[in-house]
């Protein structure tokens, strides 16, 4: 095949060479480094007594926090795509702080905030709500900084459906909530799904500003990539790399369930073969 | 005249928009503007001067001079790579093009901590480099080269991002034109492309300059932490604040939510301008009627 | 189900939309609200239907103030222009909607669904498309299915708004007969909007024509074609020549030098004469006017010829019989007469009509 255009082999070429040089050579040596481990050893450091907990704490503040990111996200795309009101351009923009804001940053300030003597903690504590140094800080740190993903996601979606199609529902007898349910939430539920994953995944992985509030127990409130810290500062690579080994491989698959729900996303409704009349 | 058009049928109850506009409102201002409003005024708890005294010290000035350095140093060779791989990927067809695709944006998966673990493997006292860069005296980890490989390897993805949906929806037409016309490869990148995707390079260069400057993790686990030579601003926060030292810490940190706010006015700026090119283009070239 | 609008206005900030409309629409009448982008029927079919409330006015359905109702309390069927169509949904569950939504008392039993969604996608010649989806059919099954979703529910009024705009010309054609019959078989209320005269001519029992807000003529096809109430309809129904002329025995006056008028009779009128009503001689005979040739095109059973007369153009079709007989050519002098004429003044007020040159 003749290309018209130049420069395919050069840019091809200089972009696979950046990317195996930066990103792909170091980390399968870290899978490499893992190898040497038996599977026996793997396991034993992958699953040990701390990890678990780290694990747990990990997932489940994620998972929190982009199910309160998916609520109120949703809500927040909604009012910024539908509702008007004094300063929105100005809200919209604030919405991608977190993405601007350094972590360390994040972290001081939310443990300040919360802290028991914090603008919102000094009201917290009296109703026996204690949210910094505790996994309820983590929650708060980590929807922090997974706020946009579902706002950023939704946003477009929701300009695009046709308002026709609301109002064929209302001329159909829905209800303004039959109509959301059964009109609006199926096709922004793809959308939905997409940011609670990108949310999820950054929680996941997300270091700085947690440890500033969480209070870092073990078992308790060390989250997984702390676990990782700790072990290099013992001195124990192999364990570090063991842990390390199990983060990737959900990067990696949280990574295939995105590009998924996408690929879902634009292909649904579409039938096996397309028909043309 | 159909954008003023209120769709009456399609709306929500008056108590229900109030309702929901003040969820989502109070959601944002506890979450963005209330730790916004307290970076600074932590920062300003003691005064004008407390605050001059924190970032005039000697370990905050080299903090913020190692912060941009890495900056400077890692944007151009994002930026390369960034239009490399959206002109292979939006000008050309091949094979494993959506591969290549998710594997750009692999970094924004990976846990931080685990890109710094990466290379202290490969390049650290224990790792596949290690007793060959110590035979000749190289330090990589615990020191400035390989703070900037992970910020490398953190902001791989955002020029490219930026510039792939952009110049794949141009398309080639251009590009073939000018061609076609005998401009040579760099002419036509240089008048062609790059006036078509100035304002989306910059967009990408906006929010990779944010990240570089402030990330955490991955240069946490490869600085070594030492004072004045391999801390960062983000790491210099963290070092104060673990002082007990609240004025330093948030002084410094106002000095990057400050980073934030132009990040987040210049970001708003260069969508505000993408988006009055592309509409001045489509008042330019109305499309043609089908009646 | 009769439909009663009276006194509705609407402004859009300082656009008026409509101003002062005052329409009646029988039961089992199918009426065209036809008239240029902007003109205010599309907002006036979205006040019937409750999606736009009108500023002052009322609506009212088989006598019965609708005003205030909101859309999903008044039953009227819907069909937009761009389909609107679920597209998560398959047809089968687009056609049910309107059913599944209904309260649980009123709701038909699953089976009683299935059977009258199935009887409505075979009305509107879809059953065997039920398990697609709306993005694998094309403009015009879309439609169909968009009409059947609207007929489920049994609406007594059925609005249209501009249904067949962004389909091609050949589906436009046979979806407008068959809207024809089926509106002939539902017994209902239809009320279409269009800016398409030849649709609104072919298909409807009455047209509204609309322009700046304001209803200009209401009448059967042939009433609004062959005697418009004002030069807007006359010029927005069909080809027209408008001569500038002297309001003094019409025809005659046409281009004659104004300052031979008489003094009392200054007020200026347009004369309006549509192309096949005037008739071309070889000799000036009584009333007629002299034009030269300046192009003729034969298009299909016409022949259309282009004169000036004067400054103007004048734009007359003849049967290819005619000008067979005629023999016209570039640069000839001729003279034209016309069988059918109406004369307004400036404010569009009808004078006089007449036949061959008075």
């Amino acid at each position: 095949m003749k290309r018209v255009l130049p420069g395919f082999g050069l840019s091809l070429g200089f972009t696979l060479a950046y990317l195996s040089l930066l990103i792909l050579l170091p980390l399968s040596g870290l899978i490499f480094k893992a190898s040497a481990l038996t599977l026996d050893q793997f396991w034993a450091v992958a699953t040990g007594e701390r990890a678990m907990a780290a694990y747990r704490v990990t997932f489940g503040a994620s998972l929190l926090a982009a199910l309160i990111n998916a609520f109120f996200g949703l809500v927040v795309a909604w009012i910024l795509v539908r509702y008007p009101f004094p300063g929105k351009r100005l809200v919209d923009s604030l919405v991608d702080l977190p993405f601007a804001l350094p972590t360390s940053v994040a972290g001081i300030t939310l443990a300040t905030l919360y802290a028991g003597n914090g603008w919102i903690g000094r009201h917290l504590e009296p109703l026996g709500l204690k949210v910094a140094f505790t996994p309820l800080g983590i929650v708060v740190a980590l929807t922090f900084i997974s706020l946009p993903f579902v706002v950023r996601t939704l946003q477009p979606v929701i300009e695009d459906i046709e308002p026709e199609v609301e109002e064929a529902a209302a001329t159909l007898g829905a209800s303004r909530w039959q109509t959301f349910v059964r009109v609006l939430l199926p096709g922004i539920f793809p959308a939905l799904l997409t940011g609670f994953t990108l949310a999820f995944s950054r929680a996941v992985g997300e270091y700085g500003s947690v440890i500033f509030i969480a209070g870092n127990m073990p078992l308790i409130s060390e989250i997984t990539p702390l676990l990782i810290i700790s072990k290099l500062e013992q001195y124990d690579v192999v364990g570090a790399t063991a842990l390390a080994c199990v983060m990737l491989a959900i990067s990696f698959a949280m990574l295939l369930a995105v590009n998924g729900l996408q690929w879902w996303a634009a292909n649904r409704h579409h039938g096996k073969e397309r028909v043309s009349i | 005249m159909s954008a003023t058009i209120v769709r009456k049928a399609a709306a929500e109850p008056r108590w229900l928009r109030l309702t929901l506009t003040a969820v989502g409102l109070g959601f944002l201002f506890f979450f963005l503007a209330l730790p916004l409003v307290a970076v600074f005024s932590e920062a300003f708890a003691g005064g004008w001067g407390a605050y001059r005294e924190a970032l005039s010290h000697p370990e905050a000035l080299s903090a913020i001079g190692l912060t941009v350095f890495i900056a400077v140093v890692v944007l151009p060779f994002n930026v390369a790579f960034g239009v490399a791989a959206a002109w292979a990927i939006a000008k050309f067809d091949f094979r494993g093009k959506s591969l290549l695709i998710t594997l750009i944006d692999l970094p924004f998966a990976v846990s931080p901590v685990v890109v710094g673990l990466v290379f202290l493997l490969i390049f650290g006292a224990q790792g596949v480099f290690g007793p060959w860069l110590s035979d000749h005296d190289i330090k990589i980890v615990f020191a400035l080269p390989g703070m900037i490989i992970v910020t490398l390897f953190i902001t791989f993805p955002f020029v490219a991002r930026e510039l792939i949906p952009l110049m794949q929806a141009q398309g080639k037409d251009e590009e073939e034109a000018a061609v076609s016309l005998g401009a040579s490869g760099w002419q036509m990148f240089f008048r062609v492309t790059l006036p078509n995707i100035k304002w989306g390079l910059l967009y990408g260069v906006i929010l990779a300059n944010a990240r570089a400057m402030g990330e955490f993790g991955a240069v946490s686990v490869v600085s070594g932490h030492i004072r004045g030579e391999t801390n960062t601003l983000p790491l210099h926060v963290e070092i104060v604040y673990n002082e007990y030292n609240a004025i330093g810490a948030f002084a410094a940190a106002s000095v990057l939510a400050l980073l934030a706010l132009v990040t987040l006015v210049a970001k708003t700026v260069v969508e505000w301008k993408m988006r009055q090119e592309t509409e001045m283009l489509d008042t330019a070239m109305p499309p043609e009627k089908t009646e | 189900m009769s439909i009663e609008i009276n006194g509705v206005g609407k402004r859009f900030g300082n656009f008026v939309a409509l101003d002062n409309i005052n329409l009646h629409i029988p039961t089992g009448e199918l009426v065209a609200l036809l008239g240029p982008s902007g003109c205010g029927k599309t907002t006036l079919l979205r006040i019937i239907a409750g999606m736009e409330t009108a500023d002052p006015g009322h609506v009212s359905f088989a006598g019965e103030e609708a005003t205030h109702l909101h859309a999903r309390d008044r039953n009227v069927g819907f069909v937009f222009q761009h389909y609107a169509l679920f597209r998560h949904m398959s047809v089968f569950e687009n056609v049910a909607f309107g059913l599944r939504v209904k309260a649980r008392h009123e709701r038909p039993s699953e089976a009683e669904i299935r059977r009258r969604v199935l009887d409505l996608l075979k009305l509107v010649q879809l059953d065997w498309l039920a398990d697609r989806y709306p993005s694998q059919l094309s403009g015009g099954q879309r439609q169909r299915i968009a009409l059947a979703r609207a007929l489920a529910v049994e609406p007594k009024v059925l609005l249209l708004d501009e249904p067949f705009g962004a389909l091609d010309t050949k589906v436009r054609k046979e979806l407008r007969r068959w809207l024809r019959r089926l509106h002939d078989e539902m017994h209902i209320s239809s009320v279409f909007v269009t800016h398409d005269q030849e649709e609104a001519l072919e298909v409807a029992d009455r047209v509204v024509v609309m322009n700046h807000g304001r209803i200009e003529q209401i009448g059967t096809p042939d009433e609004v074609y062959s005697s418009p109430a004002s030069p807007f309809v006359y010029q927005f129904l069909g080809n027209v020549n408008v001569f500038h002329s002297r309001l003094h025995g019409a025809w005659a006056e046409v281009g004659r030098d104004p300052s031979e008028a008489p003094a009392h009779d200054r007020s200026q009128a347009m004369a309006f004469v549509r192309p096949h009503d005037i008739d071309i001689e070889h000799a000036p005979i009584a009333g007629s006017i002299e034009a030269t040739v300046q192009d003729v095109h034969a298009i299909g059973p016409l022949v259309r010829v282009e004169l000036a007369h004067a400054s103007e153009l004048v734009e007359v079709e003849l049967t290819r019989e005619r000008a067979n007989v005629l023999r016209l050519a570039r640069g000839q002098a001729v003279w034209l007469k016309p069988r059918q004429i109406k004369v307004f003044n400036v404010l569009g007020v009808p004078l006089e009509e007449g036949g061959s040159g008075i």
